[in-house]
């Protein structure tokens, strides 16, 4: 199924708990995923299906003490990072994943300039092997990261205050902070969610283009089918901490298998009208005691005995395109 | 546009709201938000307001419902002016006219109990005696399919879609006429909007209610309006019935728009008009250009489009734009 | 249309809950609190101090030298086992002084507070909804020249002018507290003001006196009682500072302050008859304040 040979980042069965009053949230149930060298995937889940937990435990970014994590592994690289020392971390962040937050406005800090916050992320990526960095090459960089995101007159934004530029030129200040140096994987939360329909769109060509022209790995984390449709060449879809479908985009969009995948794109407003699906019934689940055997059964209509009982694993149905469902798997 | 007057309960008249934010040697400097809209809404129809930020549709729907006065302009609601604030509108006007906000988190009280929420309304504007409250109330949620103990549930404790269902029950507990959503289900999954719409759709063929629907999302607004109008800048660009807005847009702006809605299929793709690539920012309302707001951005722009400001055209019937490329040649 | 006979079940069951939910509410707040262990050692030194102040009488090894009692040929006994913490000039012991004193601290404490925080919340309330008129103006102007006066100046002139008992050193203190709390809830009054579920409330034509009082006010509390427990330690420190200069408690009722400034003359040889009334003035105001956070935790924060 997978080529050991590209395989940039390699989540195994991750469950991450959450300790709250009560006991714990079990927010992440067996989490798969897999990027390769130069791939684009996309991330697709509404709210509180633990997408965000997903991407903030590859950088191990999660808040102390009030996380555990009982089971599972991230191999970057082949190497597993739950158990990297900080060094190990600190260059794993600094050089090899960058992560483009959903809000831009609260990604900068409002009291620095532009400059000295892209300043910082370049001083970071390079010192752990240039011990002095010369304020001129740091300058040059962060200008000439401005400027591969199409921002204008790059040398006069470095001096410039977040607060002074519209959302649109936040979220590409944020990406130019993201591919100052080179990295191997980003991850972007959402982008371009908090703006407007238009300015989105522009972002989202933007990432694309540098995806491409760069050869980077995109995780693309979005609750919207038509963005992953256009922006991804492979898709997971996520519910209640577990991937219950993955494949192609091309694949996914023409043959969903999933009852959830299913009622999702039945939701979706169509462009060639005909009302609305009336949705999936039921609500998110309740992480603290949350349903037996397959997550989704309780809103599921095809539910059975064994969906109670035993949560489904993931299954290659046909080339690259795995379910996580027993109806699918018959 | 000749309509008779009695089908429509809501009629904006060259509306214009502008906020003073201050004032430079040449006098005062204004944003000006709504810069003269003429616009109707029939009984019991669904009219779709979409535009981005800055367009001024949210502006127009706060004036409709009282939380501005009007600088110039007027709006009458079934025939009757209501252009002022909120404070001195009669009891009788404020239960007609309701809102639903779009942040279900900041719209409803979070230190309050759904019971208490919704008690507001109902002792205001309806004769229900103190003992019948409950039942009143619990029928209320039954209707938005919440079960009778959300009553003493509060808001932080329920999900985004069900705070967006108590926020449509407090505005339905007074028996309203005429509510407006602003982007009611914006800040919510995809799976949650469309178990609203379909409620929202639903509670208007049954109540007879008629909707002023804002919101950004072209794919939804085809699916629930009659008709609908685009903003720019606090003017319109186009208003016409969905079908023939989709399928022959006419000014740059909406097909710029459309073009830019993620398609989530082959068909979907092919459904949209070609695509106009968006270019720039938009501008803020404080600085708009001169002549027709959206020539900057504008790929099939003309001279006289940064110097004269068009004037609104009916193109087809029931179908106007406001675009240089439709005027017509005459007066110039 | 429902059997009316469901509709009433359905209400019965439901009304079954609110009871339920409070315990919940009360578990859920109390894991808040216990998150941090100097919270607990907070309210542990609290309640001890509560309740040796109530049963001070029956706690204390000798409570009659807590009122007129004099003993020459104990005088000035350091510590020992028949007195922990020693005895002062006039033979009586100390432990038992500082725990009869408490009685006065905490009284001062919960008088000056319940008079000072509801007027104060009020102002604060007015001012915030009536921001930018002439009332926000003129309430907030006066606050600001309470707040102008040192503190502690503004209670020494109070009391000085006034005879000098417990009860007059609470209307001072009381005086100069009140302000503080005009001025934060203000901060949060104007603000949430502005919110959309206070305007959804006007726009439905509630009256100003359900929009102050239940839209806003209940959004306005969290601070209030946070501060409320920490003030309890600092309105005792307040009153040991009046009752050092004589003002306050009179003797022979026992007075932090008071102890602490007798003592201070038969420094340093007589030592225990200072330092032990002045470590537990720390040990209240320490109390107070590491409950108070922990207040802050259960009531202002986001968890489970």
């Amino acid at each position: 199924m997978e080529t050991k040979e590209n395989v940039l980042l390699n989540i195994k069965d991750l469950h991450v708990w959450y300790r709250v009053y009560g006991g714990y949230l079990k927010v992440l149930n067996g989490v798969h995923l897999m990027v390769r060298e130069g791939e684009r995937v996309g991330l697709v889940g509404e709210t509180g299906c633990g997408k965000t937990t997903t991407m903030k435990s590859i950088l191990q970014i999660l808040p102390p003490g009030d996380f555990h994590i009982p089971q599972g592994q991230i191999f970057y690289k082949g190497q597993d990072v739950l158990k990297m020392s900080f060094g190990e971390l600190q260059r794993l962040r600094s050089r090899e994943i960058a992560m483009i937050f959903q809000d831009p406005t609260a990604a900068l800090n409002p009291v620095f300039t532009i400059g000295a916050q892209i300043g910082d992320v370049i001083k970071y990526s390079i010192a752990l092997e240039e011990k002095k960095v010369h304020k001129e090459k740091i300058k040059t960089l962060s200008a000439r990261a401005l400027k591969e995101a199409y921002l204008p007159d790059p040398e006069r934004m470095l001096v410039n205050y977040p607060l002074q530029l519209s959302g649109g030129m936040r979220q590409r200040v944020c990406i130019a902070m993201s591919i100052s140096s080179k990295r191997n994987l980003l991850i972007a939360d959402e982008p371009g969610t908090s703006l407007d329909v238009t300015i989105q769109d522009q972002i989202l060509r933007l990432l694309k283009e540098i995806v491409e022209k760069k050869g980077t790995s995109i995780i693309l984390i979005t609750h919207s089918l038509g963005v992953a449709r256009e922006m991804t060449d492979r898709i997971y879809v996520m519910y209640a901490g577990t991937i219950v479908e993955t494949a192609p985009a091309k694949t996914l969009f023409k043959n969903p298998l999933h009852p959830y995948t299913k009622g999702l794109f039945a939701s979706v407003p169509k462009i060639s009208g005909g009302g609305i699906a009336k949705g999936i019934p039921g609500r998110i689940p309740d992480y603290l005691n949350p349903p037996s055997g397959c997550r989704f059964h309780p809103r599921c209509e095809h539910a059975s005995q064994i969906c109670m009982e035993k949560p489904p694993q993931l299954f290659e149905i046909e080339k690259d395109h795995s379910v996580a469902c027993y109806l699918a798997q018959r | 546009m000749n309509q008779a007057t009695n089908n429509e309960i809501l009629k904006i008249e060259n509306l214009k709201k502008y906020f003073r934010i201050g004032k430079d040697k040449r006098g005062p400097i204004f944003v000006r938000a709504v810069d003269g809209v003429n616009l109707n809404i029939k009984f019991g129809e669904t009219l779709g307001l979409v535009g981005e930020s800055g367009s001024g549709k949210s502006t127009i729907a706060y004036t409709v419902v009282g939380m501005y006065r009007p600088t110039s302009g007027q709006i009458l609601f079934k025939d009757k002016k209501i252009g002022m604030e909120a404070a001195k509108r009669p009891l009788s006007l404020k239960r007609e006219i309701q809102i639903v906000f779009q942040d279900p988190g900041s719209s409803l009280n979070p230190r309050q109990t759904i019971e208490q929420i919704l008690t507001l309304p109902l002792r205001l504007h309806t004769q229900t005696p103190k003992r019948q409250l409950r039942e009143k109330m619990v029928e209320l949620l039954e209707k938005m399919e919440l079960s009778p103990d959300y009553l003493y549930k509060s808001p932080p404790s329920i999900g985004g879609g069900e705070k967006q269902m108590v926020a449509i029950a407090r505005a339905l507990a007074p028996n309203p006429s005429l509510i407006v959503l602003d982007e009611p289900t914006s800040a919510l999954d995809v799976s949650v909007q469309a178990k609203i719409i379909n409620k929202l759709m639903d509670l208007q063929k049954e109540l007879n209610l008629t909707y002023l629907f804002i919101t950004h999302d072209l794919s939804l607004m085809r699916n629930i309006a009659k008709r609908i109008a685009i903003m720019y800048l606090g003017k319109l660009c186009e208003l016409a019935d969905a079908v023939t807005f989709f399928e022959k847009p006419l000014h740059p702006y909406t097909q710029m728009l459309i073009s830019s809605v993620p398609a989530i299929s082959e068909e979907e793709e092919n459904l949209k008009p070609k695509k106009v690539v968006s270019i720039g920012e938009i501008p803020s309302p404080v600085n708009i250009p001169s002549g027709c707001s959206f020539h900057l951005r504008c790929p099939y722009k003309m001279p006289i489009c940064s110097e004269v400001d068009p004037e609104m055209i009916e193109v087809f019937s029931g179908h106007i734009v406001r675009c240089h490329l439709f005027s017509k040649p005459e007066n110039e | 249309m429902k059997n009316s006979n469901q509709f009433n079940n359905a209400i019965a069951i439901s009304l079954a809950k609110p009871k339920s939910i409070f315990w919940t509410n009360l578990g859920r707040n109390w894991f808040k609190f216990s998150r941090n262990a100097l919270s607990i050692l907070g309210l542990v030194i609290v309640l001890g101090i509560i309740i040796s102040a109530i049963l001070a009488p029956w706690v204390t090894p000798y409570p009659e030298h807590a009122g007129p009692f004099v003993d020459f040929d104990n005088a000035g006994q350091p510590p020992s086992l028949g007195h922990l913490f020693g005895t002062d000039n006039f033979g009586r012991d100390v432990l038992t002084r500082i725990i009869f004193s408490f009685r006065g601290a905490l009284i001062m404490a919960i008088v000056v507070l319940a008079l000072a925080v509801p007027p104060g919340v009020l102002l604060g309330l007015i001012a915030g909804y009536f921001q930018g008129t002439w009332i926000d103006t003129v309430i907030m102007r006066i606050t600001d020249i309470f707040l102008a006066v040192p503190p502690l100046i503004l209670a020494l002139a109070i009391a000085s002018v006034l005879e000098p008992n417990l009860m007059n050193a609470m209307i001072a203190v009381t005086v100069m507290w009140w302000p503080w709390y005009t001025r934060l809830v203000y901060g949060m009054a104007s603000s949430v003001k502005n919110e959309y579920f206070v305007i959804a409330a006007e726009l439905t034509g509630a009256s100003k006196f359900h929009i102050i009082f239940r839209e806003i006010l209940p959004n306005c509390l969290s601070p209030v009682f946070t501060k409320m427990a920490l003030d309890v330690g600092w309105v005792i420190l307040i009153g040991a500072s009046l009752s050092f200069v004589g003002l306050g408690e009179q003797p022979p009722t026992p007075a932090l302050g008071q102890m602490v400034s007798d003592g201070a003359r038969y420094m340093p040889t007589f030592w225990w008859m200072t330092v032990f009334p002045a470590l537990a003035i720390v040990l209240t105001i320490l109390g107070f304040n590491l409950t108070g956070d922990g207040i802050r935790d259960m009531l202002e924060t986001r968890m489970g």
